[in-house]
């Protein structure tokens, strides 16, 4: 165990890994900071400026591409009010009323900190359980493969928020873009309408940045400019008084704790995190009035619980390969295009990966840290610079981004068409993330279910008589139920909350 | 004038999308439970969005709610990524830059022609600085192809 985290140190301590770590993290944080644009932005256009690198050098980069995303977003959300992620909407909650206050430095710096105690102790928690999951995973079959991953799916469609129809189509669009190509049993093409290019799939990036990317930046061009920000951020002002620290101490352990159980869950693992995070906090304030105005607590506990949750998210990924959010689809792709094929054989086969790749994550946290303190002021003025300036770039970069991934300009023409749809389905309250899902997980599933049913004899209850397939399938089964069951409750508490005066502000 | 409710629009896209899908997976081989065969996944998946799509477009029928989309700054960067494939694939890197660039500026109505010009010229210079002299990627800066 010492051994190998030596071993992770040895491999991402290299001054060349380093450099990188730090171009990573810095031009993560600078696209996470333009408004719309987050971690899985950041990691799609910066993605094809992986490939000249070796595999652990990239990944070691793209890590901090993804943390300084992360973090980036914090920042967006804090001064502007508008949340990246949900997860960010959570330390909306006070960070904004802080920055009113004129606090935005301290509101700051606490994030900064409470990522880094989150980061630090999910990454203690990945690699204490990593390689005890990926043992665990040798023994998994195709069955046990499915069911999990389809309880990803599912969780993804119920623990998200918002319609369950709407998630529900999103995820089955998102499986059926995944069938698009060549079938990997019988090697027919599906859906390839004569396009040599669709035979290997559709790129995973240009759906991507058409969703998230082109469609951000379209929706963001007109509230962008109105936005002002006249907050100035200086050194001192960042800097919290002792008292004002003493009381994060707390909030920053819990947040952390929550985090890291709840990321391991595949699905809306941060999101979830954050949320806990703060009711938590609520819950055993004394004076529960302080929060949504302002309070340091509210800003620590859901930054800390959705950095543990973020690095706890890799459990999953890296030691099953199986991917529990949009953003760590993504990085499993990137894992992929670099030759590394996640799962239970990374942990044994490629040692110096694994270890290096944890090793990395902890010194892209480090990184975020003594880099983002010093520089916030810069990011501040990035956040002022005239929008006008920096959408144009944007969407070039987009383009180079996809170009250059397959030389394509066929999938240059895909991101028009995601683009397009993609702010559709924003502006109807359509999520993306559950497409991603779905679109990495599909031929997965697929081949795993084809493989399960052919051991099972075209007997689905046989498949499902497993022990292990089965009480993951009932787990799915009975999220489905609260899923459904919360909805119908809320509906007629809405209903009798109609009914009545309003008693409660 | 009749405001067609957007959610309806975009459900109905949906519908659509599913029922192609079916329509195009029925010619696929099905195979059976046991052995399934390239058919099985689309045709079950088309068909479930085919129904949930038709299960959304009732309900927005029911509850119609006005959504507006912003047509300028959607056309305009649409447009600008296609203008960027098809000048990438005809005339090379800057070219195309030049291109994305101008036409996506297009999305606000007093941007002006200079400003566009100047952010093209600095962000090619820049990207031909990234790609082609620091990362070393091969590709054409400029070229006339068909």
């Amino acid at each position: 165990m010492l051994d190998n985290i030596l071993l992770g140190f040895s491999t991402a301590l290299t001054p060349e890994n380093l450099l990188y770590c730090f171009v990573g993290v810095f031009l993560g944080t600078f696209i996470g900071v333009l408004p719309g644009l987050g971690s899985l932005a950041a990691i799609s256009m910066l993605l094809p400026l992986s490939f000249y690198l070796e595999p652990t050098t990239a990944l070691i980069m793209l890590a901090g591409i993804y943390y300084g995303g992360e973090y980036g977003g914090s920042i967006a959300s804090i001064l502007l009010n508008l949340p990246g992620t949900p997860s960010a909407a959570v330390t909306c909650l006070d960070g904004n009323p802080m920055a009113k206050q004129g606090r935005a430095g301290k509101a700051l710096f606490i994030t900064a900190i409470a990522s880094f105690v989150g980061g630090s102790i999910g990454v203690i928690a990945l690699m204490g359980f990593g390689p005890a999951i990926a043992r665990m995973g040798l023994s998994f079959g195709p069955a046990d493969y499915f069911a999990l991953m389809l309880l990803g799916l599912v969780a993804a469609v119920t623990v998200g928020g918002g319609s369950m129809v709407k998630g529900l189509i999103m995820v089955v669009l998102g499986l059926l873009l995944g069938t698009i190509g060549t079938d990997v049993t019988s090697g027919d093409f599906r859906y390839t309408f004569g396009f040599l290019e669709l035979r290997d799939g559709v790129s995973l990036v240009a759906i991507a940045m058409g969703l998230f990317g082109i469609a951000e930046v379209v929706s963001s061009v007109r509230e962008a400019n109105s936005r002002k920000i006249t907050e100035k951020v200086t050194m001192r002002s960042m800097l919290p008084t002792k008292e004002e620290m003493k009381k994060t101490y707390g909030p920053m352990m819990r947040g952390s704790t929550i985090g890291c159980f709840l990321g391991a869950l595949p699905g809306a693992g941060t999101v979830i995190a954050a949320f806990l995070a703060y009711s938590t906090e609520i819950r055993i304030a004394k004076d529960k009035s302080i929060f949504g105005k302002g309070a340091i607590q509210g800003v620590a506990a859901p930054e800390s619980a959705n950095n543990a949750a973020a690095q706890t998210a890799f459990i999953p990924t890296l030691t099953i390969g199986i991917p529990g959010s949009a953003t760590m689809s993504i990085m499993l792709g990137a894992l992929m295009i670099h030759g590394i094929t996640p799962g239970p054989l990374l942990v044994t086969d490629h040692p110096k990966i694994f270890w290096g790749l944890i090793a990395s994550f902890w010194i892209g946290n480090l990184f975020l840290l003594v880099l983002n303190i010093p520089l916030i002021g810069l990011w501040v003025k990035v956040l002022q610079f005239p929008y006008k300036y920096i959408y144009p770039v944007v969407v070039a970069l987009i383009c180079i981004g996809v170009f250059s991934m397959r030389t394509s300009v066929f999938d240059v023409g895909l991101v028009v068409i995601f683009g397009g749809l993609g702010y559709l389905f924003q502006r109807v309250g359509y999520s993306a993330a559950p497409l991603i899902l779905g679109f990495v997980l599909g031929p997965m599933i697929e081949e795993n279910l084809r493989r399960a049913m052919l051991m099972a004899r075209g007997d689905p209850y046989r498949m499902m008589s497993d022990p292990l397939t089965g009480t993951i399938l009932a787990i799915s089964a009975l999220m489905v139920a609260w899923a459904v069951f919360g909805a119908i409750r809320s509906l007629t508490t809405a209903r009798r909350l109609k009914d009545m005066p309003s008693s409660e502000g | 004038m009749n405001i067609i409710s957007l959610r309806l629009v975009v459900a109905s896209i949906l519908a659509l999308i599913g029922l192609c899908a079916l329509i195009i997976a029925i010619e696929y081989d099905f195979g059976t439970a046991r052995r399934m065969g390239p058919g099985y996944f689309p045709v079950i998946l088309s068909a479930i969005l085919t129904v949930l799509a038709i299960s959304e477009i009732i309900s927005s029928l029911l509850k119609p709610e006005v959504k507006l989309l912003d047509w300028r700054p959607m056309i305009a960067i649409l447009s600008a990524v296609a203008g960027f494939a098809v000048s990438m694939y005809l005339f090379g890197m800057i070219p195309a830059f030049f291109v994305v660039i101008i036409i996506t500026t297009f999305s606000e109505r007093r941007f002006g022609w200079f400003p566009a010009l100047i952010l093209a010229s600095i962000t090619s210079f820049g990207a031909w600085l990234l790609f082609s002299k620091f990362l070393g990627m091969t590709m054409p800066l400029f070229q006339i192809g068909f």
